[in-house]
């Protein structure tokens, strides 16, 4: 794939996940906390969850795009992992539950929701600075180790598509909260 | 402005804060706005510098964009819900083919690069006073439509200095 269309996606897709929780910032909290039981999360905690994520990925890409002593290339192949990864994060017509690893799990933090969405779109525009910066560097060889072990490295390019997916992942996920609420006859007042 | 309008065949709506463009995407739409206000502004190490502004009846654009097919820095948002027309790089390339409809986009095109120069000339006059009066004169519609902190920001000026010379 070229490397310049693939940025231009990600970059897309970034524009309709900053659009998509602007008009989160409407809802009322009782929206925002809604849970449809105990164990589920509402919809503060997905993006809290989210913002975790960027806490860890953003300082990390940032780091090695700025020290990457490579050059751009025009073609992006996507590595096997990294590819599993990507595809392994967007959501299915059904639900696919997957596991949260705990530091990542902000369930009963207390949140601001202020707070919350306000370090989300931050994160959103930093994550787009990134995106822009990468165009000065190789997709391919820079290498950005995971959250899951420092042993996994991915592609720079298939850390992006995995970020965003990941994003897309909990913004349906937000969606079906929603969906949730509104066939519970809790629709906000 | 309005012949160039009616070449839409596609509306989009946008809430308060929403972005129509993002920096480093390749928009060559044209737009025109219904209704509703947009500022343009770029952002370095995040801090955010509005460039102009749209409202109703406005045209538009990342130029750089519509005129090169390359990516462009610009950020376009909306202030406060907006509705504009979307005309594509192609209506516009159709429409340009005839002769008068081709002498009306360069005279659009001549009167933004007036606009530019007074914009130039904005940036570097060194009296906030002097750029808060200069602005007032040009546009005062500007000062209805949209929220004062944004013109402060356009001004190179903090809202309280802008607050200052209004009273003044």
């Amino acid at each position: 794939m070229q490397s310049e269309k693939l940025i231009q996606s990600l970059i897309e897709q970034t524009r309709q996940i900053i659009n998509q929780v602007e008009r989160l910032k409407n809802c009322d909290l009782h929206t925002l906390t809604w849970r449809e039981n105990q164990s589920s999360w509402n919809i503060l905690e997905c993006l809290e969850h989210l913002n975790l994520y960027g806490d860890f990925y953003l300082p990390e890409i940032e780091n090695k795009i700025k020290n990457a002593g490579t050059k751009h290339e025009a073609e992006f192949k996507s590595g096997f992992l990294g590819n599993y990864f990507a595809k392994s994060m967007l959501p299915k017509d059904r639900l696919n539950k997957m596991k949260t690893f705990k530091d990542k799990n902000p369930l009963r933090d207390e949140l601001d929701h202020v707070v919350v969405m306000d370090r989300f779109i931050h994160q959103q525009i930093r994550l787009l600075e990134l995106l822009n910066l990468s165009e000065n560097v190789s997709l391919n060889k820079v290498k950005i180790r995971t959250s899951i072990s420092r042993l996994i490295k991915l592609k720079l390019g298939d850390t992006f598509q995995f970020l965003i997916n990941h994003i897309i992942r909990h913004l349906k996920q937000i969606d079906r909260i929603q969906e949730e609420m509104k066939n519970a006859g809790q629709a906000s007042f | 402005m309005r012949e160039i309008a009616e070449l839409s065949d596609k509306t989009i709506t946008i809430e308060r804060n929403e972005f129509l463009k993002v920096k480093g995407s390749i928009d060559t739409n044209v737009y025109y706005v219904e209704s509703g206000s947009l500022r343009i502004f770029v952002s370095d190490d995040y801090e955010e510098q509005t460039i102009r502004f749209g409202y109703k009846e406005n045209l538009i654009v990342s130029l750089d964009s519509f005129l090169t097919g390359k990516p462009s820095v610009f950020f376009i948002q909306a202030i406060k819900k907006t509705v504009v027309k979307v005309i594509t790089k192609s209506q516009m390339d159709n429409f340009l083919k005839s002769e008068p409809n081709s002498v009306l986009w360069t005279k659009i095109l001549e009167n933004l690069v007036l606009q530019q120069m007074e914009r130039e000339i904005d940036i570097l006059t060194n009296s906030p006073k002097e750029r808060y009066l200069r602005v007032l004169k040009r546009s005062p519609q500007l000062f209805q439509e949209i929220p004062h902190r944004h013109i402060a920001n356009y001004l190179r000026m903090s809202a309280e200095t802008l607050s200052r010379l209004k009273k003044s």
